[in-house]
């Protein structure tokens, strides 16, 4: 892909890059000022995880991750569902998906990606947390969701399920 | 590195049974530890047996950790009962995968297994053995007796739930070696109950906004039968009272030792000659004298002791040293008379 970069005059007559920073530093303002909804990313370090030869599953407590980084997300979280799994009698009740947003500027400033397959924790006690994995990762962001009024993509939707602790546990 | 051929790996220290003397072996599994009656098998029994089937013939380690097994039937009501108090459950108090389940299908079917399908109809009950029995005193047989056991097809669902390929390849290898011949064995109660293996699917979630898991389903059917000792028949056979006689070993008789005759009870006679009409008689001993028999009597008449008793006394009373008059009337004069009979001592 080419280097060069394109100046973007959308909507120029009446909105640029100055009243898109602008209000991006106010919507930060609101969400990591006010909201404050902090997260800790955990990035799998696929180099180092020890996986198996032939399906590449995560052998038992063989995930390896980088360190830890937290970030600030507008978050939402499903209401849990109480199934019977598949005819096997076997209740669960399986905790309601996450979905993130979270502003593309942080993570420039962090320098971080999320990825498919990173573990998301996020404290919903002080003594609780409860960890995800990325389903979907919102990488594509061209749709005028996630645009500015059509200007520029700003955010993105990071979608996680629950994973158990026998899968994932953190630190 | 293989080894040779004529290594014995495993030697048996006790000798396998073959033929007749194994058919006694296994009659003696289905009575030991009770009564000389088999076992009850009921429903419940034939659960238990399936659950300890999964538990320790498809034991299943992966990473050197065994894959628990839930040891429930899984029914409508316990389940969430029983995840208060399992082991392997996370925070929410969900399963932890990898874990095994088995669900029994609620209906139990008439059976198929060839050797109890066949059967007698009426529900006739069948001899069974017959059991020695003292009371003390008698000796006897009991005749236990049972009904042909009720042939049933159960089916169970044993479901592995993971989230890893390995933990799915371990088990199904486990079950296919074990299913290799079709049908496995679960001594229950001990009775032979075959296990077949009908199926098996797969039900894992693939979705990519969900909690992925494997969830692979094996079905079993169950070939039991239902033996229910409510129907059990014991009664009483032959009884024999024990006797002792007691004999002696001579062989030559014993001589009838002659007993003296009675002196309690004798012949008496009385009588006079031929111009007598009355005789008088001082009694040596106290009878009774019992005149049955007269010769030429008419009548006569009793005095003891100068006292007149009667006329033709049949039992006259004789005391020691009484005086008996006794006179005459002859139906022929001139001929002796008498009459007699017997005398008891008193």
């Amino acid at each position: 892909m080419s280097q060069k970069k394109v100046p973007i005059t959308r909507l120029s007559k009446f909105f640029g890059q100055e009243d898109f920073a602008l209000d991006i530093s106010m919507g930060e303002e609101w969400l990591h000022g006010d909201m404050n909804f902090t997260l800790v990313l955990y990035r799998v370090d696929a180099q180092n995880t020890k996986t198996d030869d032939v399906y590449g599953e995560v052998v038992s407590d063989g995930i390896k991750f980088f360190p830890p980084v937290e970030f600030k997300g507008y978050v939402r979280i499903d209401a849990p569902s109480n199934e019977r799994v598949n005819n096997s009698g076997v209740e669960y009740e399986f905790p309601g998906n996450l979905s993130v947003s979270v502003y593309k500027k942080q993570l420039e400033e962090l320098n971080i990606d999320i990825s498919y397959g990173d573990y998301i924790g996020y404290y919903e006690s002080e003594s609780r947390v409860r960890y995800y994995m990325v389903v979907d990762d919102g990488r594509v962001t061209s749709d005028n969701k996630h645009t500015y009024g059509g200007y520029k993509p700003f955010y993105r939707t990071i979608l996680a399920t629950y994973v158990p602790e026998s899968e994932f546990r953190g630190l | 590195m293989a080894l040779p051929k004529k290594l014995v790996k495993k030697i048996d220290l006790i000798p396998q049974k073959t033929g007749v003397a194994r058919r006694e072996q296994m009659l003696e599994y289905i009575k030991e530890n009770g009564t000389y009656l088999p076992k009850s098998l009921l429903h419940a029994e034939l659960d238990r047996g399936m659950l300890d089937f999964v538990k320790e013939d498809l034991k299943t380690v992966v990473d050197g950790k065994v894959v628990p097994t839930i040891d429930i039937i899984i029914t409508l009501q316990n389940w969430s009962l029983f995840t208060e108090t399992w082991k392997f459950q996370d925070l929410d108090k969900n399963a932890s995968p990898p874990f095994i389940t088995t669900v029994r299908q609620p209906e139990v079917k008439p059976g198929t297994n060839p050797s109890v399908k066949y059967n007698i109809p009426d529900r006739r009950e069948f001899f069974y053995a017959r059991v020695p029995t003292w009371d003390g005193t008698r000796k006897g047989l009991d005749i236990y007796k049972i009904p042909q056991p009720v042939p049933v097809d159960i089916t169970y669902n044993v479901k592995i739930m993971c989230k890893r390929m390995r933990e799915l390849n371990q088990f199904n290898k486990i079950v296919l070696q074990k299913f290799a011949s079709r049908q496995a064995y679960r001594v229950i109660n001990g009775h032979y109950i075959p296990i077949i293996l009908n199926n098996i699917s797969d039900e894992s979630t693939m979705e990519m906004d969900k909690q992925k898991y494997y969830l692979q389903n094996y079905e079993f059917i169950m070939l039991g039968f239902l033996v229910d000792e409510e129907e059990f028949e014991v009664s009483p056979g032959i009884t024999r009272s024990f006797l002792m006689i007691e004999a002696q070993n001579k062989t030559k008789a014993r001589r009838v030792k002659k007993l003296p005759s009675s002196p309690k009870s004798f012949p008496l006679s009385y009588g006079v000659g031929d111009s007598e009409t009355s005789t008088t008689i001082t009694v040596p001993y106290s009878v009774d004298f019992l005149v049955d028999k007269n010769v030429n009597v008419d009548s006569y008449s009793v005095y003891i002791n100068g006292d007149y008793v009667g006329d033709d006394v049949e039992i006259i009373q004789l005391n020691l040293n009484d005086v008996l008059l006794l006179e005459f009337t002859k139906k022929t004069a001139g001929q002796p008379a008498s009459i007699s009979g017997s005398a008891t001592l008193q």
